[in-house]
């Protein structure tokens, strides 16, 4: 009889100290942060600079590109007013771009490495250049 | 009644503490089949990680620095590239005649590097490096034209001014909104026009540029830029 209610003391130990465990592991996971003392820190707001009056992204190519297709197309975003001129190597080309100011055109590659300058001309006169490198192969390494 | 309370709370435990542990202990061959597969899908993704690792890429520079197993370049974008040479990189210059080899590049010269590009390292190991000549491009405005000597004075955005040569096999081009892009003449260049010119710069004076294509713009004044940039330049001299 005593043996029986010493085991039965020693699990309803046991069992209070597992549930015991599990409320401890609930209470730390639900817990908060505790506030500590905050202090504030005040960022000074950088200069304002002048805003340019054109823009200009050039999609594709990808600078360093190498392709194995002598044409290339040329496309990117700039001012719907204003004058894309696509430079190459050997060929140069003058294109507008549509009414959300997205352009594209086709230019043709040299062998070896090719540079590609795109220049974007707001009516002002203020302008805007890109220029990238690609590269025309048909090497296997 | 003790019995029953025991077993009772015997299986209540049973219940909280050894379902995780008869988990963990029996692997079935399910497991197993997953573990295999995990372990595949760890070791193609590293595979294709290495893969993305080298890309081909070309790029040109000016030679800054030329060893046996390196040649340091400055990019058109201006960066320090390292370039690594082997056994199996070729070399060529159009303008040489017989073998042309790492040890006839030269600091200056412009070249034309063409291999396998590792983002980790971002290096180029070279299969192919050529030796290239590359046109200027200037942008401008049209300060003066001389007419008895074919030549067009341009100021840039950054306060320089050159003067274009306009030889006989210089082409001309015009682009207006009517006339679309149209070829065009000397005669045609009038001063505060837009214009692009490329070409050679002359190997005696910096300054010029012996012009092989020139595109202008009537529409397109010269940049507000300009004018401050030469002002700017007038004023530190």
């Amino acid at each position: 009889m005593k043996k029986e209610q010493f085991i039965l003391y020693l699990i309803a130990t046991l069992f209070g100290l597992l549930v015991a465990g599990i409320a401890f592991y609930l209470f730390q996971t639900a817990k908060t942060p505790s506030n500590n003392p905050t202090t504030t820190v005040s960022i000074a707001s950088p200069t304002p600079t002048a805003t340019p009056s054109i823009s200009l992204k050039v999609d594709r190519p990808v600078d360093e590109e190498v392709v194995d297709n002598k044409v290339l197309t040329v496309s990117g975003k700039t001012q719907s007013n204003a004058v894309v001129t696509v430079i190459t190597d050997s060929s140069s080309d003058v294109i507008t771009p549509d009414a959300s100011g997205n352009f594209s055109t086709t230019v043709n590659l040299d062998d070896g490495q090719n540079t590609l300058e795109v220049i974007s001309i707001a009516p002002n006169g203020e302008s805007m250049v890109i220029k990238k490198t690609v590269t025309y192969s048909q090497e296997d390494f | 009644m003790y019995k029953r309370t025991l077993l009772s709370l015997l299986l209540a435990v049973y219940c909280l503490i050894l379902p995780n542990a008869v988990h963990a202990q029996s692997v079935t061959p399910e497991d197993k089949t997953n573990q295999i597969r995990d372990q595949l899908i760890t070791n193609i993704a590293s595979r294709v990680a290495q893969l993305k690792l080298v890309e081909k890429r070309g790029i040109i520079g000016v030679v800054t620095n030329a060893t046996n197993t390196q040649i340091t370049v400055n990019d058109s974008q201006n960066n320090t590239r390292f370039i690594d040479v082997d056994e199996l990189t070729k070399f060529s210059n159009p303008d040489s005649e017989g073998s042309f080899g790492i040890s006839d590049i030269t600091n200056g010269t412009t070249i034309g590097i063409l291999g396998l590009y590792n983002k980790e390292s971002r290096r180029i190991l070279a299969r192919f490096v050529t030796v290239t000549t590359s046109p200027v491009i200037i942008h401008g405005g049209v300060t003066a034209v001389d007419n008895a000597a074919y030549a067009i004075n341009v100021a840039t955005e950054d306060g320089k001014q050159m003067t274009v040569d306009v030889e006989n096999l210089t082409k001309t081009y015009s682009f207006t909104q009517e006339t679309d892009y149209i070829k065009s003449g000397f005669s045609k260049i009038k001063e505060n026009y837009n214009i692009i010119a490329i070409g050679a710069l002359d190997k005696k004076n910096k300054d010029t540029l012996i012009a092989t294509r020139i595109i202008f713009f009537p529409e397109i004044p010269s940049s507000p830029k300009i004018n401050s940039a030469l002002e700017n330049v007038q004023k530190s001299k």
